[in-house]
């Protein structure tokens, strides 16, 4: 036994006299002494935490957290934050919300006070000086801003002067008449089309991006989307689910028994959720990470697989294969088979066609209006899909397709449910006949087409030779089942054909038995746990030329399986993916669908791609680009987008060569309807789409106003593109323009490309970012602790709030306030040169719309080639003449508009009458007093404006989802309204949402269920109610038949390498070296130490990094070139430069480099030895590669949406050359 | 110009540091520290800082028994001027070695370790470089004076400084007595009023919070409130302007 006492003898001795020395009581074993009083000193611990106020905000940084934190605030200053701990519980047995936040939120602070702060209004000195002077001689803002950009000299000097420092501090009144003046010169000029906005993820401030977005589409000028620009929109989702992206939230990770994390690096992107897949270790869960590096989500795995950078799409052909094999051919499984047969498009039948070499071709669906049936003269018969009844043998019209979504014939016939058909999902039966078909693989080095020719079983339908989906599939994966001909592989280890493992193995370099046992266990976890296998899809995996195609891989894993519509199975896409939960709300009212109607919608990269001049760089055939499969042969990828817009599928803004706004006068003048008047004019070809002749001064875009945004610091693929054509400045661009015979033909060629094309490019921030730098106006903007808004994503079922810890300090306002400001000059402004106008408005044939059944069975029929008429909206796009007062922007934007009323809301093809919600607005935001939004709700602060989407808002709005749910219930015919009647009575109110993260309500605005406390996973609504995808045939869809799919060789999910970029762009193949280094795939992923560009310019940020910007490499390929550690490296491709230092690390894989993206330019960036300015970022070596299977519209879940479906500024195949700087000692 | 050195500039630099100790105790509380850096380096200052600190006690307890003490007060004790000179002779070199030492490892250490000289401030190298200068001073008085006998005979400090130093609390300071002093005793002098002028200003006011009491305390200390006269509730005491619901409980109000 130890004895108990003092350290020894001495202490003993020691402390024993302290009774001697003091008055206080010394205990009799001496450890303790208690003295009265003496606590003074107390005084200052209490006050280190005691604070005048302690204010919930949040962070609206694009990173998916929404973690509400403690703002603190002592004598009037913002001192720091803390976590907030009292979010909704997550259920009784399983892990809480919290701890939620990362070192990044927790260093926001550091911002309200930091040195990059913008404090008061600023515009560049040499502007600024021209526009006094001209404003003082001509006594009229608008004439003065007119006869600057008007004069070349005058317009160069300011627009060559961007990025070069010069902004000059000026004043609020001055600023805001500058910028309104620009608007009104701009929109009496050259129409309001000319103009656009851009902010991005509303999600995460919708407040405030309804701001600017609602001032721009009240004066017609478009949003540009974000979503398919930053390449996080995954085209496979729309194509496959006919849904932009729902995914499931972190909270049902823990429901999941497999889990694989696919290019998707959680702990680094998504800290604050990343303590679920930890925990859900602890329940038996199985974790696979699947990364080229040593990622540091790799060290919570249970295996690592390994796989070279862009081949996924191969790994996931190759576990398919075992799947298919072992689960649908081998034995058949009645989970699987069932889930099947109602939920996917398995079961379908598509016809084949012959080819010349005498094997088939898959074709089209084979839909009602094609043979012999009871529904063949029925209403949209066209768009009804069908399979065999494998009980009667005879062939079958189920419910559910997007025939029966729209018109009379089809209200309550819109579901899942098959009744007595029982659809066969395959025709391989004891008796068949077979023929062979060739299928095209892309897996050569260079990514060129050949055709394996296999083998499918097939059935005569009046006619039509067909089979159904999964034979294809079956086939495509080349499974192999007796009696059917072709080539098959001899067995999981003949690597001479796809998709067998040992195929896959040799591509993306995972070892064969792995590739079997990932198979093997994701499909028996299915079987064991009810499809509760999840897959986190990251932008490892998505931000690729073909990621729709790996996705697609990938997705047939997650759905062939059973487990979408599951908790705790399906997809987990986590790339980008905010959602914006009371979006009907925000959608009408930022988009002014309360006031005018079509809104102007864009997708940004096309927008980019055409507007900066992109397109002029193409130096090969979209056919090349694509695989050389024929379908675009001779036609540039730029003719594909014109096509594209003039045949509806995608929008195009500017719109005209001629202003809309002169358009409708003309219209007018004629006396005929705009539309038939536009129609005329294109037929005639005294007008064109504006894409046709993008070099023309009057089709250049002229405005572009950035908020919540870092469009030249972060997500601008192509920045020396933007800096030489858009901005006008200094650049690096290095490529050279497409020779005669490599330009598109249906677009004019212009030998000068435009230079400085943007007249005014303003930017609302509350840091200088890389945007700053270049803007001609930045406005001081409030910070995330400055302003009320509020905030939700797609990871956490809540809805919580923005409050101002303090007012917006120095001269800084909040996005709504400074937008009410712009939007009052403008007004002003507007009754001496606008006035009150006509606009004909552009609109792309619309998803979730009757307007998505314009392409019967996919079939392209171009009217410029005189394939058909040009009719709006079914053959082209949308022509609608709206009215515009002018002068009265301001009072728009301040009161919420009538249409809500008389014409209700519309969200998904569900339509809501909002009556109710509107008298509620009236009583809750008081009633606009006088001008254009007299009697109408107020919508002035931005509290009113959050209080205004929470009403109007579903999810937000417990009478509203059941009303919706009501709606929706009459075309489909099954019960739906129960989902939500639990919360029937429930209103979340701006006051709720300060209190505390308030739990959302199930709604029809979105696919997952959170009903009686359940954790949020898509598309449960639709296997558990049986309401169909909004795809053509209602289910999910392997099988895409749009001309343009199948021409790609994209009919099935197949694997696509990474674009060659030594064949498409002479640079050189990676892995080679000469004089300018070595050549290394150049990937762009996120950082630990930012979110996007926001945190990595933050003190302690770059404190706890290694600061500044740097490029991650290999050791082997450091060794190449002789670079050590820290040292400077330069980087060059076509596109540019980067200057930046190299962190040398054996984590990285031989043959690529990271350059984590959006290091902004203001944190140490010298200037290049290759051309002696200063070092570019990131996106300084990428450019816009556009798939033109983004750009299919008007076919069922082919059609646009904003943010839908687009294009993708992908950046991920590129390559550059990396070497040593030879002088170490760099210069500022 | 004597009376300006030896007169008036001590009590500048006295009041200074009197004055000085005082403001910075009112307004740098949480300033006064010794700015310790062990955190960033312990090996060389495990030997050097004890030499130092020890070395620096032997010296200050030489500096009182020379200074404070008249010499009358030993030579009625019956110490010989002999053993007197010989204790302080052998005392004031062992002190100095060791003082000497670990000041020299100590700026050794500060220089040369990067984390070390990073946290050193301009007032630290000040301070370093007066300090320096009054302890080598010392010791070269000491050496100069009484090993190396330099100036024919050695130097009677007890008869001429000391008085003098003594002069100046007594109010009489004469600034006759050090001016016949050797040059190295004078500058000793000035330059050691005038480390004192800077002390409140460095690091060296930590001289003051020497945690004596470390070595007798307890592990755990409670501290009860202190209790306040008519006190409410809650542990503040009432502030003027408020009343405060009371604790009386005789029920009459």
């Amino acid at each position: 036994m130890t004895e108990t006492g003092l350290d020894g003898p001495l202490t003993q001795a020691l402390v024993g006299t302290r009774r001697f020395f003091t008055s206080a009581e010394v205990s009799a074993d001496l450890r303790t002494m208690h003295a009265k009083g003496g606590r003074k000193g107390d005084a200052f611990y209490r006050d280190r935490w005691s604070h005048d106020k302690v204010v919930r905000s949040t962070h609206g940084v694009n990173c998916t957290g929404s973690c509400s934190w403690k703002v603190y605030v002592k004598d009037g200053i913002i001192t720091w934050e803390a976590q907030q701990t009292d979010y909704p519980s997550a259920g009784p047995d399983r892990p809480e919300y919290e701890p939620r936040g990362c070192p990044r939120g927790a260093a926001f602070s550091w911002y309200t006070y930091s040195p990059t702060r913008v404090r008061y209004p600023y515009v560049r000195g040499v502007l600024l000086e021209m526009f006094r002077e001209a404003r003082h001689r001509l006594d009229d803002p608008v004439l003065a801003w007119a006869e600057i950009v008007g004069d070349p000299a005058k317009a160069t000097a300011y627009k060559s002067a961007r990025g070069k420092g010069g902004l000059v501090r000026s004043t609020w009144p001055e600023v805001t008449e500058m910028v309104a003046a620009a608007y009104v010169h701009t929109v009496k000029t050259f129409g309001p089309d000319r103009i656009a906005g851009f902010s991005p993820i509303p999600a995460m401030s919708p407040v405030s991006y309804a701001s600017g977005a609602r001032f721009n589409e009240l004066i017609g000028a478009p949003m540009l989307s974000f979503y398919d620009w930053y390449a996080d929109l995954p085209n496979a989702s729309p194509q496959m689910f006919g849904d932009q992206t729902d995914v499931p939230e972190s909270g049902d990770w823990w429901d999941a028994g497999y889990l694989i994390m696919w290019g998707s690096n959680v702990p680094l992107t998504r800290t604050p959720d990343a303590h679920w897949m930890t925990e859900a270790r602890y329940r038996g869960q199985k974790v696979i990470a699947v990364a080229p590096d040593y990622a540091e989500n790799v060290k919570f795995a249970d295996e690592w697989v390994t796989t070279a950078p862009g081949t996924d799409g191969a790994l996931a052909m190759g576990i398919g294969h075992v799947v298919l094999k072992e689960f649908f051919v081998d034995q058949q499984v009645d989970f699987f088979v069932d889930y099947n047969r109602r939920f996917t498009d398995l079961p379908y039948l598509v016809t084949l066609e012959p080819g010349e070499d005498g094997a088939y071709r898959p074709g089209k669906f084979l839909v009602a209006g094609d043979f012999d049936n009871a529904e063949q003269s029925s209403e949209n018969a066209m768009w009804k899909p069908a399979v065999l009844d494998e009980r009667t043998g005879e062939v079958v019209i189920p419910p559910g397709s997007i025939g029966h979504r729209y018109g009379d014939e089809g209200l309550g016939k819109w579901n899942l449910e098959l009744g007595d058909i029982t659809p066969a999902l395959t025709l391989h039966h004891d008796k068949f006949q077979a023929v062979e078909v060739a299928l095209p693989r892309f897996d050569s080095a260079d990514g060129s087409l050949s055709h394996e020719r296999r083998g499918v079983p097939v059935k005569k339908v009046d006619g039509h030779l067909v089979t159904t989906v999964l034979d294809l599939m079956l086939a495509h994966y080349g499974v192999e089942r007796p009696g059917l001909p072709g080539t098959w592989p001899k067995g999981y280890d003949d690597p001479s054909v796809p998709a067998t493992p040992a195929w896959a193995s040799q591509i993306c370099g995972a070892p064969i038995e792995q590739i079997i046992r990932l198979g093997r266990e994701w499909a028996q976890n299915a079987v064991d746990t009810g499809g509760r296998g999840m897959i986190l899809m990251g932008a490892g995996t998505n931000h690729w030329y073909h990621s729709d195609q790996i996705y697609r891989a990938m997705l047939v894993l997650t759905t062939i399986t059973g487990c979408q519509g599951r908790n705790g199975g399906g997809w987990a896409h986590y790339v980008g993916q905010e959602k914006i939960r009371p979006i009907m709300g925000f959608q009408h009212l930022a988009f002014a669908l309360d006031w005018v109607r079509p809104p102007r919608h864009m997708n940004q990269t096309a927008y980019w791609y055409v507007n900066t001049s992109q397109y002029r760089y193409d130096t090969f055939s979209a056919d090349e680009l694509n695989g050389s499969t024929g379908v675009f042969a001779g036609k540039g990828t730029m003719d594909l987008l014109a096509q594209s817009v003039r045949l509806g599928w995608t929008p195009s803004y500017p719109q005209f060569t001629r202003s809309s706004l002169e358009l409708a006068d003309e219209a007018g003048e004629r006396g005929v309807p705009a539309a038939q008047h536009v129609v005329d004019q294109l037929r005639s070809g005294d007008l064109r789409f504006a894409i046709e002749d993008p070099e023309a001064p009057e089709n250049f875009p002229r405005i572009l106003a950035l908020w919540r945004a870092n469009l030249l610091g972060s997500s601008a693929k192509g920045n020396e593109y933007f800096l030489k054509h858009l901005l006008g400045t200094d650049h690096a661009v290095r490529a050279s323009e497409a020779a005669p015979e490599q330009r598109p033909t249906d677009v004019t060629w212009r030998d000068e490309a435009g230079s400085g094309k943007l007249d005014l490019l303003m930017t609302l921030d509350f840091r200088m970012t890389s945007s700053t730098l270049f803007s001609d106006v930045v406005l001081p903007a409030a910070t995330w602790y400055e302003k009320h808004d509020i905030n939700t994503t797609d990871m956490h079922p809540f809805v919580h709030s923005f409050n101002p810890a303090i007012a917006p300090p120095w001269q800084s306002k909040s996005d709504w306030d400074t937008w009410k400001e712009i939007a009052k000059a403008f007004s002003a402004l507007a009754g001496k040169h606008l006035g009150t106008r006509k606009d004909v408005v552009a609109k792309p044939l619309w998803h979730d719309t009757p307007e998505a059944m314009a392409t019967v069975h996919g079939r392209v029929l171009d009217w410029r080639k005189g394939e058909c008429e040009p009719v709006p909206g079914k053959t082209m796009p949308v022509l609608v003449e709206v009215e515009r007062d002018y002068t009265a922007i301001f009072d728009k934007m301040t009161a919420i508009g009538p249409l809500l009323e008389k014409v209700g809301m519309l969200t998904k093809g569900v339509a809501y009458n909002v009556q109710r919600e509107m008298d509620i607005l009236r009583s809750r935001n008081g009633e606009a007093r006088s001008g254009a939004g007299a009697g109408q709700p107020r919508m002035e602060t931005d509290i009113q404006v959050a209080e205004a989407i929470m009403h109007l808002s579903a999810t937000c709005n417990g009478h509203l989802a059941t009303h919706g749910f009501k709606a929706l219930e009459k075309r489909t015919g099954t019960l739906l309204h129960d989902l939500s009647a639990e919360h029937e009575g429930k209103q979340i109110t701006f006051a709720d949402t300060q209190a505390a993260p308030v739990p959302v309500i199930t709604s029809p605005e979105w696919s997952g269920s959170e009903s009686g406390g359940r954790r949020y996973s898509p598309f449960t609504i639709n296997i558990e109610r049986a309401k169909p995808f909004h795809t053509l045939t209602g289910r999910q869809q392997f099988y895409l038949d749009h001309d343009w799919m199948m021409g790609m060789g994209e009919s099935l999910p197949t694997y696509r390498p990474p674009l060659d970029m030594a064949r498409l762009f002479d640079e050189t193949p990676v892995g080679e070296q000469n004089a300018l280094g070595v050549a290394v795939r150049y990937l762009t992923p996120h950082n630990k130490w930012s979110i996007h560009s926001e945190y990595q310019d933050n003190l302690f940020m770059l404190s706890l990094s290694r600061g500044g910007q740097t490029i991650w490499m290999s050791d082997l390929d450091a060794a190449k070139i002789g670079v050590r550690d820290n040292e400077w490296v330069e980087a060059v491709n076509r596109n540019g430069v980067v200057a930046a230092r190299a962190i040398v690390s054996h984590r990285m894989p031989e043959g690529t480099v990271y350059m984590h993206h959006a290091q902004d330019r203001l944190i140490d960036v010298p200037l290049t030895e290759t051309n002696g300015r200063r070092g570019g970022i990131h996106n300084s070596l990428t450019r816009i590669l556009l798939k033109p299977s983004h750009i299919i519209g008007g076919y069922a879940q082919h059609a646009y949406f904003f943010n839908y479906i687009g294009p993708t500024g992908n950046n991920r195949d590129e390559v550059t050359m990396i070497r040593r700087r030879t002088n170490q000692k760099v210069e500022y | 110009m004597n009376t300006f050195l030896f007169v008036i500039l001590p009590y500048i630099c006295l009041a200074i540091f009197v004055v000085g100790h005082w403001w910075r105790y009112k307004y740098d509380k949480f300033g006064w520290t010794t700015r310790s850096s062990q955190l960033y380096e312990d090996t060389l200052l495990k030997w050097g800082s004890p030499l130092f600190h020890f070395g620096m006690l032997g010296v200050v307890g030489g500096h009182v028994i020379g200074l404070l003490l008249p010499r009358g007060w030993t030579d009625a004790m019956g110490i010989s001027e002999h053993t007197y000179h010989l204790f302080a002779l052998v005392g004031g070199l062992i002190a100095g070695a060791m003082t000497v030492t670990g000041l020299v490892m100590l700026v050794y250490r500060r220089r040369t370790v990067r984390p070390v000289f990073s946290a050193t401030t301009v007032m630290d190298k000040v301070m370093y470089l007066l300090l320096g200068t009054v302890i080598l001073l010392g010791i070269w008085n000491t050496l100069a004076s009484g090993v190396f006998g330099l100036g024919g005979k050695e130097f009677s400090y007890r008869t001429t400084v000391s008085p003098w130093f003594r002069g100046i609390f007594y109010g009489q300071p004469e600034a006759a007595l050090m001016a016949d002093a050797p040059l190295g005793f004078q500058l000793h002098a000035i330059a050691a009023f005038l480390l004192f002028a800077l002390w409140p200003f460095t690091r060296l006011v930590h001289v003051f919070s020497a945690p004596l009491g470390y070595l007798t305390r307890p592990y755990i200390v409670y501290r009860s409130r202190a209790e306040h006269v008519a006190r409410g509730l809650g542990n503040r005491s009432p502030q003027p302007g408020w009343e405060r619901p009371s604790l009386d409980t005789s029920g009459t109000s």
